[in-house]
């Protein structure tokens, strides 16, 4: 009596299925959340309901309880959930279904036998939110959204690897928004941050959703562009600087014009590591902030 | 602290009672993961648990990085299993059990299937192993979720909540062989002290059925 309450009341499903993968018990928490009733799926195959089970992971899992007596485990980080349900809070759009992490486990008869299999179903939804919220703060650039730098210089060591191991071209490209010490003495931060938030936003415009922006430092800018020549990055570069030229920047009620200044260098088979690159790039856009408003492809 | 002393006789049934599960556990693998698979003759070594990596260190290529996985069992025979891949066994694993199919980007996904294949194939071949033993033994033992590193094994110590630094372990090996990939690597299943006394008992009830 004790123990069939809490398998109804306890927060997570429950779920007993035979050897035949009928459902024996179908708990409460997995009725609410399926909109099942217990009467309707007990003695109904489990893939009759859950067509997405029957794959060859799942199987190979039942199996393996059945004729070893261990536990699977069917984590969220690969499967995200077994079964789909609606997440529990609507207002975390994040995800389109409950994120659950799965344990599977055998139930012996006196004698020792395995005669069924529990599944066990908790919902992670909120752990994982938060979980990927953090991965994001870590990674992004709290004003402007763009990547850090941090996760920059993790990503320009990664794709310098792949192109070098793929015989690839790779271009980086730094961006330095000309006087732009100025906005800020002149307006205030709030205007100067306005406007590093529009330009971020017009320059993701402009580059590929393969390609890296991130904000290196107060008003610099680096993009990683994988695939693409240096002379590509150039033409890129020299819109850019149009872009940004031409537009009449409006932040916080104050018209702004603004240039910038641009470094180019595409990885070379002599260059050691990434940081060669970075360094390459870094010499041209010290070479371009002399004269302003360009672009110059390091040679 | 008396030193647990495992005689001759034991470890012969110990041996003999492997062999008889171990030949279990890879006749019912080929039925569950579809796969052939080999596993040798164990090898049975008692040692302090604070000289685990010594121990480790003489059975693997000590410099080189391992993909470990690790679970532990927790019954009257308790402990800890380690298996020990190649670094490159992970990439295989996923063509082998067909994983591909669920990369959706390239490298961070790769390496998530990677080791969620070595997890899979890992949680199966322990549970194999270790269920077959403790069913011969007549022990029901449940499982924590394992956990895949990328290591020298030679960082590995064992959990002091099991282990007491200078108490005695047991350490069974195996080598496994996947023959249709060339993939192969080492099952440790290691038990502490207080299962060591369990052990030298239920290998007497075992011997009893049949004399």
């Amino acid at each position: 009596m004790i123990f069939s309450q809490i398998s109804d009341m306890i927060n997570m499903g429950l779920v007993v299925l035979d050897e035949d993968l009928k459902v024996h018990f179908w708990n409460r928490w997995m009725a609410l959340h399926s909109g099942i009733d217990s009467e309707k799926i007990v003695g109904q195959n489990l893939f009759d309901f859950f067509p997405n089970l029957n794959e060859p992971k799942f199987m190979r899992n039942c199996r393996s309880v059945f004729a070893f007596g261990n536990f699977a485990f069917f984590s969220q980080k690969l499967h995200h959930y077994l079964f789909p349900f609606q997440p529990a809070y609507s207002d975390k759009a994040r995800f389109d279904y409950m994120q659950q992490s799965c344990t599977m486990g055998p139930i012996r008869d006196d004698d020792k036998n395995i005669r069924y299999i529990f599944l066990s179903v908790n919902d992670v939804t909120e752990v994982v939110n938060y979980e990927e919220q953090l991965i994001e703060m870590n990674r992004k650039d709290a004003l402007t959204g763009v990547f850090n730098r941090r996760f920059f210089a993790q990503k320009l060591q990664e794709e310098f690897i792949r192109g070098r191991r793929h015989n690839r071209p790779l271009s980086l490209i730094m961006i330095d928004i000309d006087h732009f010490k100025q906005v800020n003495d002149n307006y205030g931060h709030q205007v100067g941050d306005e406007a590093l938030k529009a330009f971020s936003a017009r320059v993701l415009e402009r580059i590929r959703k393969t390609d890296v922006m991130a904000r290196y430092g107060g008003e610099e800018f680096a993009c990683l562009l994988p695939e693409t020549s240096g002379e590509s990055a150039l033409i890129l570069a020299k819109d850019l600087c149009r872009i940004v030229a031409e537009e009449n920047w409006v932040c916080r009620d104050v018209s702004l014009q603004m240039t910038i200044s641009i470094g180019i260098a595409e990885g070379r088979p002599e260059m050691l590591d990434s940081e060669a690159l970075l360094k390459k790039a870094d010499d041209a856009l010290y070479e371009a902030k002399a004269g302003r408003n360009r672009a110059i492809l390091y040679d | 602290m008396a030193e647990i002393q495992f005689s001759g006789v034991e470890k012969d049934i110990l041996q003999e009672l492997m062999n008889i599960g171990f030949g279990q556990a890879a006749a019912d693998l080929a039925q569950v993961i579809d796969l052939s698979i080999e596993l040798s003759v164990p090898d049975i070594q008692l040692f302090k648990a604070c000289d685990l990596q010594e121990h480790i260190g003489t059975e693997v290529e000590s410099d080189r990085e391992f993909s470990l996985v690790e679970q532990y069992f927790l019954g009257k025979f308790k402990g800890i299993a380690l298996l020990v891949f190649p670094a490159k066994a992970g990439k295989q694993l996923v063509s082998l059990f067909g994983l591909q199919g669920q990369a959706t980007s390239p490298s961070e996904r790769l390496e998530l299937l990677e080791k969620e294949a070595m997890i899979e194939v890992g949680n199966i071949l322990i549970g194999a192993c270790v269920g077959k033993i403790t069913e011969l033994l007549n022990d029901v033992v449940i499982y924590s979720p394992p956990r895949v590193m990328i290591q020298n094994v030679r960082n590995s110590t064992l959990p002091k909540n099991l282990f007491e630094p200078s108490s005695m372990a047991i350490s069974m090996k195996t080598v496994f062989h996947f023959e249709q990939q060339e993939i192969s690597g080492q099952l440790f299943l290691i038990a502490n002290q207080e299962s060591i006394t369990w052990l030298k008992s239920a290998l007497h009830a075992f011997m009893e059925q049949y004399e």
